[in-house]
């Protein structure tokens, strides 16, 4: 094709793309320049408003489906960043109206900066009388919002607070960890318990009106709504009615009680006391009453069940009498003599009663010292602590709740590393009876004694065992598998049977004798540092199959059989459903007596006749 | 081939081909921060942007180097390698807003074939076309060259990305005219394109159909498509004559305009610079065109013309659907503001189309058509 052609083309496509710029400008001038103003008042006035809509957290319910924690309907009063004319002065009005520090309020609109057509929650749970007061000064405070959010409601208060937990609003850290998993600033998050451990379950997801409002904040039309999704129903394997009795049975004491299908680690009650109301966090902890939390130092906040750490005592013995019978140190038959003391070199271990001549398994049942100092000083702190690991203890056991404690099983090296001093043959007498350096949580007792009652499985304890859409379909089965096998023969399964039922028919445990249900068990009477003894009793049932480990421990109660015991024997009762209880418990929101019958991990088949009061 | 530059002509540069480009990616670079300085990490994208830009300017570097005929002797690998990239991103690629058009590259990001596409048609084509000097007397000797350019577009538009398939249409017709097709054969096949469109109808997603219709009427869906471009028009009309401020915009601060570091950052360049900066943009816009177009007269073969000319309708082409887009004269297509959109392969792909111009331009000498 010849030159010309071709520039003249060129030229064409030149003023083609001249003419499509004068296009452009012609539209700019006509949006920028004629209508300008009119685009600037929409800019102006035209403001979105996203406000969330808070998903309601999932139901908490029992393992017969009676709910726990359910959720409320609350007012929470929220700032508008974009809407607030004069922060200072709104700051100052709204912290009379809510009781907060207007300075409080000026950091939080500052931290909502961000995203500022999202309303920044100031408090949650206001009373009727403070939306009132806000509503009816509507004009003077532009910016405020008043939402109605679900929040949290626990049926019961305190009950099982520590395994259930709490909820509040999300912190800095919980932010920057979680903020690619969808949590925002001012959502609501499980602190503790289940809240926390199943948040992902729990919280459902949040939904989103966005609207179209005016310069005075009225909205002028609704442009979508995204409606919240409800959290997932999580099903406890706790028992209420179990977990009433063993409230009661406890008390104002501090300690905890736990019981615990041995079968699969299923968690039917824990209780750590004192407890806390959960509810108070829900609308945002004053510092106050935090701090009082805090430094109480009772330490309510500590779940004594997972987190304390416990001289076991005499509870520990499984674990010497399991390493003297694996070393062929002992049988049944072997004959102790118990003078009430044991001498060691220059040293006497004095122990708490003198009971003569026994054999082995009357040594288990009287909760012989004597014979337990000789036993493991004949198999050395090695071995004891090599057994002790082997049932679980000085590790977490993997329940399903957050912060859970070690414990310690000292032997030679631990010693050396951790106090800088060599081992004495007093550590390992000290050892041999859960004292000394042993320190054990409750909830790896009660493991410890979920693996001597099922015949040597190392369960893994859960608290949660099923979540369920909201349209009851099955989303989750929770059944960890167990940790695996103590590892000890069946004769040695079998004397340890046969000397922890002779606990309960003939030696401290006494106490336990219910009728219809066979019980096996070991009391504890631990020396604390300071004040009486920890009282321990732990003990399963029935003792053929077995279905209920339950262990109680009374801190500074001194002994066992007097003041752990009757907790257990009350919380077998109910959950066996053995006969009405001397010391029902009184003032609990429900009736265990009658609701007492279809309750528990299993039922025996054979419901008890007639029982009549079991003496104490 | 002749690798590297003779002084005689590295002299023939065209300084203000150059100069407006390297003046349009730095006001991007402030735009894209303007847009996207909000937040826990303020310079994440401006930083990203950067990087692409510094990148792009080096291998700009060997692109001005090596002669560009270097580039017609391989066209034909480039059309296979463009093809396979494209065919890649459909199995592999990611999606976003409904539509796949990246490749993840691990820890460098991602890069997204069909920007690098354009630049590589305009050189296939323009091989093709000079090897197919003509004269094209019938539409019959178009056909060739509709069939070189349909498998990409197919692929393209498979995606979906409408944009980016127009704007292969726009390189199409730009340069068969100026290669000397007939004026009532490029009709043609424009009328057939538009009979073509209904088909479509039916190809198209979701999404892109909303966009149209929205496009069409703003309030049938105001908090959907059509609220991006009520937005955009509130945004850009805003700022008035002399606009709010650089960082001022209050639609910007908002977020209200939806991708307004991408598409729309038109949209913040109006409320922030005003009528004034917006027509400033378009002047050096028309510049680096008009630059472009000398670049192609002055070419010394077929191939370096045609490749002026296809880089220059490309260009052309998106500034004025983008620019239109956010006035609301022209549909949503997903096109970037050349330069100034946040987004590497883009930035990229536009410098290197730069690069080759100033290449074409600076290697001029005789004039052989």
């Amino acid at each position: 094709m010849d030159r010309d052609v071709f520039e003249r083309r060129l030229s064409a496509i030149l003023v083609v793309i001249a003419a499509m710029l004068i296009v452009l400008l012609v539209r700019l001038w006509q949006v920028q320049v004629v209508q300008g103003d009119y685009y600037l008042k929409l800019s102006e006035e035209n403001r979105l408003r996203d406000t969330p809509i808070a998903a309601p957290r999932g139901v908490l319910v029992d393992r017969q489906g009676r709910v726990l924690a359910a959720n409320r309907g609350a007012f929470t009063v929220a700032l508008l960043p974009l809407e607030v004319r004069h922060p200072a002065a709104e700051a100052a009005a709204l912290s009379k109206i809510l009781g907060m520090d207007s300075s409080d309020i000026l950091t939080r609109l500052a931290e909502g900066r961000d995203r500022p057509f999202e309303p920044v929650r100031l408090r949650r749970d206001v009373p009727k009388e403070i939306v009132a007061a806000i509503e009816e000064g509507q004009l003077d405070l532009p910016g405020v919002l008043v939402e109605v959010e679900p929040v949290r409601q626990y049926l019961y208060k305190a009950l099982a607070a520590h395994a259930l937990g709490y909820v509040g609003e999300i912190n800095d850290q919980e932010l920057r960890r979680l903020r690619s998993a969808g949590y925002e600033l001012g959502d609501l998050i499980g602190k503790d318990g289940i809240e926390q451990a199943y948040d992902a379950y729990i919280r459902g997801k949040n939904g989103e009106v966005q609207a179209e409002v005016d310069a005075q904040g009225r909205v002028v039309r609704t442009l979508g709504t995204v409606a919240s999704v409800s959290g997932n129903t999580v099903v406890l394997g706790i028992d209420l009615a179990v977990q009433q009795v063993a409230e009661a049975g406890l008390g104002d004491r501090p300690g905890t009680v736990i019981a615990m299908d041995p079968r699969d680690g299923t968690i039917v009650a824990m209780v750590s006391h004192p407890a806390f109301d959960p509810d108070v966090f829900v609308a945002g902890i004053k510092a106050p009453v935090w701090n009082a939390l805090l430094k109480d130092p009772q330490r309510p906040l500590l779940n004594r069940a997972i987190q304390g750490g416990y001289p076991p005592g005499s509870v520990f013995k499984v674990v010497t009498a399991s390493a003297a019978l694996q070393l062929h140190l002992v049988t049944p038959d072997t004959g102790f003599n118990s003078p009430g003391y044991y001498n060691l070199g220059a040293w006497t271990f004095h122990e708490w009663k003198a009971l003569g001549h026994v054999n082995f398994i009357d040594a288990i049942a009287q909760s012989c010292d004597a014979c337990f100092y000789q036993l493991s000083q004949r198999a050395g702190p090695s071995a004891v602590a090599d057994y002790a690991r082997r049932y679980g203890l000085g590790e977490p056991t993997g329940v399903d709740l957050p912060n859970e404690a070690s414990g310690v099983v000292p032997d030679p090296a631990w010693k050396e590393r951790v106090w800088k001093q060599p081992w004495y043959g007093g550590d390992t007498l000290n050892m041999g009876i859960g004292q000394g350096y042993v320190l054990t949580t409750p909830l790896q007792i009660a493991r410890m004694m979920a693996a001597v009652a099922n015949g040597g499985t190392l369960v893994t304890p859960h608290v949660v065992t099923e979540i369920r859409s909201l349209d009851g379909k099955v989303i989750a089965r929770i059944a960890p598998p167990a940790a695996g096998s103590v590892g000890v023969s069946r004769s040695t399964m079998d004397i340890l049977h046969t000397g922890l039922a002779a606990v309960v028919t003939r030696g401290t445990g006494v106490g336990t004798q219910l009728p219809g249900l066979t019980v096996a068990g070991k009391t504890g009477t631990a020396e604390a540092s300071h004040g009486k003894p920890y009282a321990w009793f732990a003990a399963y049932a029935p003792t053929d199959r077995p279905r209920l480990v339950v262990v109680a421990m009374v801190e500074n109660a001194g002994f066992g059989a007097e003041n752990a015991l009757p907790v257990v024997k009350q919380v077998l009762q109910v959950a066996f459903g053995i006969g009405e209880t001397g010391a029902a418990p009184s003032g609990t929101p429900t009736k265990p007596a009658t609701a007492a019958a279809p309750v528990g991990p299993a039922v025996p088949g054979a419901a008890p006749a007639a029982a009549p009061k079991a003496g104490q | 081939m002749s690798v590297g530059l003779d002084r005689r002509v590295a002299r023939n540069i065209d300084p203000y081909l150059a100069g407006v480009t390297l003046l349009l990616c730095v006001f991007g670079l402030v735009m894209v921060y303007s847009t996207t300085r909000y937040g826990l990490h303020p310079l994440l994208f401006v930083r990203s942007q950067a990087l692409h830009f510094v990148v792009g300017l080096l291998v700009a570097g060997v692109i001005v180097a090596v002669d560009y005929r270097s580039f017609a002797a391989g066209a034909k690998w480039l059309y296979v390698v463009n093809l396979l990239l494209l065919a890649a991103v459909l199995v592999a690629g990611r999606s976003s807003l409904g539509a796949q058009r990246w490749i993840p590259l691990g820890p460098l990001g991602q890069f997204q074939p069909s920007e690098f596409a354009k630049l590589a048609i305009v050189i296939t084509l323009a091989r093709h076309m000079s090897d197919r000097a003509g004269p094209y007397d019938s539409v019959r000797d178009l056909l060739p060259f509709l069939a070189h350019i349909a498998p990409p577009m197919i692929l393209i538009f498979k995606q979906p990305d409408l944009g980016t398939a127009l704007v292969y249409g726009a390189i199409f017709l730009g340069m068969l005219y100026t290669g000397g097709a007939r004026r009532r054969d490029l009709a043609l096949l424009g009328a057939a394109g538009v009979a073509v469109t209904p088909l479509l109808w039916h190809i198209f997603k979701e999404y892109q159909r909303r966009r149209l219709l929205s496009f069409l009427d703003p309030s049938l869906d105001p908090r959907g498509a059509g609220y991006g471009i009520i937005q955009s028009k509130i945004a850009v009309g805003s700022g008035m004559l002399w606009g709010k401020g650089l960082f001022a915009g209050t639609q910007n601060v908002l977020q209200f305009v939806p991708e307004h570091h991408t598409d729309f950052i038109f949209s913040v360049v109006g409320e922030e610079l005003g009528f004034i900066g917006a027509v400033l943009l378009l002047v050096l816009f028309y510049v680096w065109v008009a630059r472009g177009v000398r670049a192609a007269a002055v070419a010394r073969d077929r191939f370096g013309a045609l490749v002026a000319v296809g880089i220059v309708s490309m260009i052309a082409f998106h500034v004025f659907v983008n620019v239109g887009m956010t006035v609301g004269i022209m549909p949503i297509t997903g096109i970037p503001l050349p330069f100034i959109s946040y987004g590497g392969s883009a930035l990229m792909t536009m410098i290197w189309a730069a690069a080759l111009l100033l290449n074409i331009g600076m290697r001029r000498q005789k004039i052989l058509f």
